[in-house]
């Protein structure tokens, strides 16, 4: 590598609009996903509550998908959903989404103490009604735990989508690695990173606001 | 090579994988399936035994002592979002091709895994075992051996899962630098156009992931002390 | 009134958790279904309002069998009390109380003045409103079941241990309130303990189970203590059930004599009110005076007064305290006899029943 320094400040200065761009595609083709997951993940989630006997397998197969490997999928897409688009990427993104969200919304919505479903049954509520007035909202807290590790990682495997050619901030690694020119590596590192502590401390605000009746702030992992 | 076009319309999966498969070069030498599964899971169990090595430890520690658990989350989440393809590009430009490329990135995937999982495994453990074990004359050394580690080892082993599928599936993009291992098939069929060899390479990693994934899983429901599964239903 | 008409609930796996029960629920009295744990007690209570299906026989709610109702909306008529309180926790405290008016289609307003008034009705503070369950205490919890229970103004409430969660003062505090609030509404009170305690200070009536459902007796509290139905019943209800069944009789037709009768020796000390200050005999003081109040008070304080007393007599007072005469112990234990004629046959019966 020779003389070249770890960051070069007049590359990057010449390249801020370059870089915002990239900040925003990657922010779209890793975030979105987490949405989509969260959409699916809600009425899966309902379901598999209402009917318990649905939850096992569903988990099992996503539990299988969360463990495939990025890169795999994104290549093995390919053939169907073509060379660097967005849904060769955003596909896979929305599986692991999905597969982190499931159990997440589940735990949330079986995490209403029986004394209280008890009540909410007592007191008239039906079992759809009650899933949408005691569950739900009770499932925050859990669901906001899981959007933050699925949007984390969302956000950190996107990069990897830039090897098939959509990879948003990741097309830096790929551009600094072939011209041997850690400039634009240590730049993507670090919007990487901003971006997913951004996102992570947002979500944190929402739950604040969405729930401010949970104490504690890890709800999950207790 | 038949369907040798990226997204031109009919595609022929099999004939892909029965082309990969039926290569010569994976049955024997360097390119050999055996080789390269051999390689990949040599520098997943480095990386992993690094990160086991350095995370554990202090995850215990600090799990037991009860200090720093918040700012342990706090960073095992920052580190979480680190890119790891970013992070190997980096290190193979900083310190060359080798060993240190690849396990740098991948160190830094599993170790902040382990170490949310000793701290939460030992700081969750019953407060009134705690209490007892001390009442009854444990040491705070013997306490954290006798009862908190093995009331953490559930945690511990599903967190070495989770590091374990990451670190692995993860490896396939160290290939990119040209660190042998699984990845070389897919990220070599990609620059090659040859989808033959990438199809089957992500083929193979799916394979050993699920493979490690249901690994553990066994290993969890087997190797655990009767008492603790118990106490977790 | 519940009428349960050989309701009986067998679980799927075969197990009997009550046997066939006939049993009357008198409507606007508080009826206490009270046996050791597992004797199907709170499966009885849950047949009430659907939350059990009985497996054979009928549950009548003011005649109209309840099978017949579509469940949500009996439930919606029927107040609910547990154990844990069951407030739900992403709801401030006026919102759980108001979840019955809000499922029945009240307007936020309307509901949210009926929560309050409630609130106020249970004793807690309005600043209470705002909060969220968990940072309220388990008595002021249980407080805001009991409201959101009567929000709707249902005409029945059950209660399912309410009240077993809590220490035993607040529990104390708590069951003082219920027969405040009963005293005012009049509500069918169905109400499940395993306390005998609490069942002989709540109940106008009675029921004594034994495992399966089985009734063992039904009878009000002061037949209850006097005349156990047999060995089980009476070993159920515990010791010095006889002093305790004197908490359920009032004070009533003691004998006084006046309040300056030397007795012993000791004579009553008073103020210028006349209330009470000590007994005195030559250079002897006691400060502390045991009283009781004719006719507020039960036949229990007076024997406790009189057994307190170093000369051997209760001292009754006036409600503000004013002594009015002193009742020797026989004169208290006279009145024992005196009292209403199935007392009498009660204690008889009582002998009999003990094999004396």
């Amino acid at each position: 590598m020779g003389d070249e320094p770890l960051v070069r400040w007049h590359w990057i200065g010449t390249h801020l609009g370059y870089l915002r761009d990239l900040l925003l595609d990657h922010a779209v083709i890793s975030l979105l996903p987490v949405l989509f997951g969260l959409l699916m993940a809600l009425p899966l989630g309902l379901l598999c509550v209402r009917f318990p006997r649905l939850y096992q397998p569903l988990a099992a197969v996503f539990n299988v998908i969360y463990a495939l490997p990025a890169l795999a999928v994104f290549v093995v897409l390919i053939p169907y959903t073509g060379l660097a688009t967005q849904a060769t990427v955003m596909t896979p993104l929305t599986c692991y989404a999905l597969a982190v969200l499931l159990p997440t919304t589940v735990d949330g919505l079986r995490s209403v103490p029986e004394p209280v479903r008890q009540a909410a049954t007592a007191l008239g509520y039906g079992p759809w009604r009650r899933l949408a007035a005691v569950e739900l909202p009770t499932a925050v807290p859990y669901l906001v735990a899981g959007l933050r590790v699925a949007a984390v990682s969302s956000i950190s495997l996107a990069s990897v989508g830039a090897l098939v050619g959509r990879g948003g901030l990741g097309y830096l690694f790929m551009d600094g690695f072939q011209r041997t020119f850690p400039t634009p590596i240590v730049a993507g590192i670090v919007l990487v990173t901003a971006l997913a502590l951004v996102t992570d401390a947002v979500l944190l605000l929402a739950r604040r606001l969405l729930a401010p009746w949970a104490r504690r702030e890890s709800v999950v992992g207790r | 090579m038949g369907a040798a076009g990226i997204g031109g319309g009919t595609v022929n999966l099999y004939s892909w994988l029965s082309q990969f498969f039926g290569d010569p070069d994976r049955r024997h030498g360097p390119d050999s399936i055996v080789h390269r599964v051999g390689e990949h899971l040599l520098f997943s169990g480095e990386a992993l035994g690094w990160a086991l090595l350095l995370a554990v430890p202090l995850g215990l520690l600090l799990g037991y002592t009860g200090k720093a658990a918040g700012l342990v989350t706090a960073l095992s989440g920052a580190a979480r979002a680190l890119p790891t393809l970013g992070l190997v590009t980096l290190a193979v430009l900083l310190a060359g091709v080798g060993d240190t490329a690849v396990l740098v990135p991948l160190v830094a995937l599993a170790a902040p895994v382990l170490l949310v999982a000793a701290c939460e495994g030992v700081r969750s453990t019953d407060p009134d075992l705690r209490d007892a074990a001390r009442g009854i004359g444990l040491t705070h050394r013997q306490v954290l051996w006798q009862v908190c580690i093995p009331w953490a080892l559930p945690a511990l082993l599903a967190g070495l899962r989770t590091a374990a599928v990451q670190v692995i599936a993860t490896a396939t993009v160290a290939s990119y630098v040209g660190l042998g291992g699984l990845g070389s098939y897919v990220v070599g069929g990609l620059a090659t156009r040859d989808f033959a060899q990438t199809i089957g390479g992500a083929l193979l990693v799916v394979l050993l992931a699920v493979a490690t994934q249901l690994l553990f899983a066994l290993l969890i429901r087997y190797a655990l002390p009767a008492g603790l599964r118990r106490a977790r239903d | 009134m519940i009428r349960f008409d050989g309701a009986a609930k067998r679980h799927p796996d075969g197990t009997l958790a009550v046997e066939g029960l006939d049993l009357t629920v008198p409507a606007g009295r508080t009826t206490v279904l009270v046996g050791p744990s597992g004797c199907g007690k709170t499966t009885i209570l849950r047949m009430v309002n659907r939350m059990v299906e009985p497996t054979a026989g009928r549950v009548l709610l003011d005649g109209t069998d309840v099978a017949q109702l579509d469940a949500a909306k009996l439930r919606r008529g029927i107040g609910y009390v547990i154990q844990q309180a069951g407030l739900f926790p992403h709801r401030r405290v006026i919102d759980n109380v108001a979840t019955v008016p809000y499922l029945l289609g009240w307007d936020r307003k309307r509901a949210r003045t009926r929560a309050s008034e409630l609130l106020e009705l249970v004793g807690l503070p309005p600043e209470t409103a705002r909060r969220y369950p968990f940072q309220l205490s388990g008595g002021q919890q249980q407080r805001v079941g009991v409201a959101r229970a009567l929000a709707a103004d249902p005409p029945l409430l059950l209660m399912d241990e309410p009240f077993s969660a809590v220490d035993p003062v607040v529990r104390s505090g708590l069951q003082d309130e219920l027969l405040r609030l009963q005293a005012e509404l009049n509500k069918t009170v169905l109400f499940v303990t395993h306390d005998i305690e609490e069942a002989v200070r709540l109940g106008d009536q009675i029921v004594v189970l034994r495992e399966h459902g089985r009734i063992a007796q039904v009878a009000d509290p002061a037949t209850l203590l006097a005349a156990p139905a047999d060995e089980q019943v009476a070993a159920f209800l515990g010791r010095d059930r006889g002093l305790r069944g004197l908490a359920l009789r009032p004070a009533e037709g003691i004998v006084l004599l006046a309040a300056n009768t030397p007795l012993d020796g000791w004579t009553l000390a008073v103020d210028q009110e006349g209330r009470p200050t000590g007994w005195q005999r030559s250079a002897e003081t006691i400060r502390q005076v045991a009283v009781f109040r004719p006719g507020l008070d039960t036949l229990r304080t007076a024997l406790d007064s009189a057994v307190l007393s170093p000369a051997r007599v209760a001292v009754a007072v006036d409600h503000a305290g004013r002594v009015i005469g002193l009742a020797p112990r026989a004169a208290v234990l006279d009145a024992l006899d005196a009292a209403g004629p199935d007392t009498a046959a009660g204690i008889t019966a009582t002998g009999v029943a003990d094999g004396r």
